[in-house]
């Protein structure tokens, strides 16, 4: 045993929200006495939570990726476009910086996520005392990163908004964008209901 | 006066002499940011938070991009980024559009604007403690950063077919991304309450 000691051996609790340091209120439910946020020791029913989140995340991976996110219609021609065949247009077009941006913001983070945030919650249901460090950081990447995925939705927002000249040239949402945008939606809140400290808590056991 | 600062991403207890102004204190085990401190004042604060609200203005009244085809120019606001995609039956990404990019945007503005300006007067600002735990809860959902590479996106997807071109909302709506970001830069969680608590001391002293 090391001599570094945790808020949980001295019984103080960190607010989540303001992050004051308070002495742990043995009796029943307390709140943070500078921003009054409840209080918890670690955030309840963190693991569940979040494995729920990432499986039903997972599921929606399919359609978001298979189903077409949007729907052109010009004079002459029509045509889906899923997320991947919208990168690989941006491409040939020649657009290679932002088509590598949409490829890594639409299809890489995602997965990424699903499966680094999927590793995570098994290593510490395991209560896995090796590598918490390269977890943390990992966990860290994916908080900054998941929003990023939200740039498709916004582009094809804007693309229905412009694109609606009747019979000459249309752009209509399809279902995979539902679908898209839920997996991000999602995946934020999972990343948002693991509790960090998890990682680190089977350590002091050793 | 030495106080304890509990990590709240490993829960690693640490002794803090003193917090320091212009600071920034990292977790010696898993190197998150115990808090920051910064040097603005509350009127430097107040006064970026009123440029946002006014940028914020202009971001939606004006177009922010505009497309043509065959003589006909199409022009998309903000919130008309959202209609589309309600119109045309996916009102719960339309949602998530104005959610992220114009709600949250607006009501952290308007939060932080109604408690730094209560803090300043030194008065009692009613339901300022749940108005920061909004603030604090918000601010991964703020993606106005995000919609800019977004319209960016759809602006190079249109070029290969017409004439597309960003309008003054663009403008506008980069520099209030900016704003907010100095916002949030200069209002770190500790920073926010040592403001705070000052406050509350000076009235308490009366």
């Amino acid at each position: 045993m090391s001599e570094l000691l945790t808020g949980r051996q001295l019984g103080l609790l960190v607010c989540t929200r303001c992050r004051a340091t308070v002495r742990a209120n043995p009796v029943g439910r307390s709140r943070c006495p500078r921003c009054r946020a409840p209080l918890h020791a670690r955030k309840p029913a963190s693991l569940a939570t979040t494995a729920a989140l990432l499986v039903t995340a997972a599921l929606l991976y399919i359609p978001a990726n298979v189903l077409p996110v949007m729907h052109t219609h010009q004079l002459f021609s029509d045509e889906d476009d899923t997320i991947m065949s919208g990168v690989i247009s941006l491409a040939q077009q020649g657009s290679w910086p932002i088509a590598l941006l949409v490829f890594f913001a639409s299809i890489v983070v995602p997965l990424l996520k699903l499966v680094a945030l999927g590793e995570i919650v098994i290593a510490s249901s395991r209560r896995s005392v090796r590598n918490a460090q390269q977890r943390s950081r990992l966990y860290r990447v994916i908080e900054f990163v998941g929003r990023w995925s939200m740039i498709d939705v916004f582009a094809v927002s804007l693309l229905v908004a412009l694109v609606q000249i009747q019979s000459l040239a249309e752009i209509e949402v399809r279902p995979g964008a539902l679908a898209f945008a839920a997996v991000v939606v999602l995946t934020m809140i999972a990343a948002r209901s693991f509790d960090e400290r998890l990682l680190w808590d089977a350590e002091q056991r050793g | 006066m030495s106080s304890v600062i509990v990590c709240h991403a490993c829960d690693l207890a640490h002794r803090i002499e003193q917090i320091a102004p212009n600071s920034r204190v990292r977790c010696v085990r898993c190197r998150a940011e115990l808090y920051r401190t910064g040097t603005a004042s509350i009127d430097t604060a107040i006064a970026v938070a009123l440029s946002g609200l006014v940028l914020f203005v202009l971001a939606n009244v004006y177009p922010l991009v505009a497309f043509e085809v065959n003589g006909t120019t199409r022009v998309a606001t903000l919130i008309g980024a959202a209609q589309g995609l309600y119109s045309q039956g996916y009102a719960a990404i339309a949602a998530l559009v104005l959610f992220t990019a114009v709600l949250v945007p607006l009501t952290q503005i308007l939060a932080f604007l109604y408690v730094l300006v209560a803090l300043r007067a030194k008065r009692r600002a009613p339901g300022a403690h749940a108005l920061f735990r909004a603030i604090a809860a918000l601010r991964p959902w703020a993606m106005t950063e995000v919609f800019m590479l977004g319209a960016l996106v759809s602006l190079v997807k249109l070029a290969a077919e017409a004439e597309v071109a960003p309008r003054i909302s663009l403008l506008a709506y980069g520099l209030l991304m900016l704003a907010l970001a100095a916002l949030t830069g200069m209002t770190p969680t500790e920073q926010f309450w040592q403001w705070v608590e000052r406050g509350r001391h000076v009235r308490s002293g009366e």
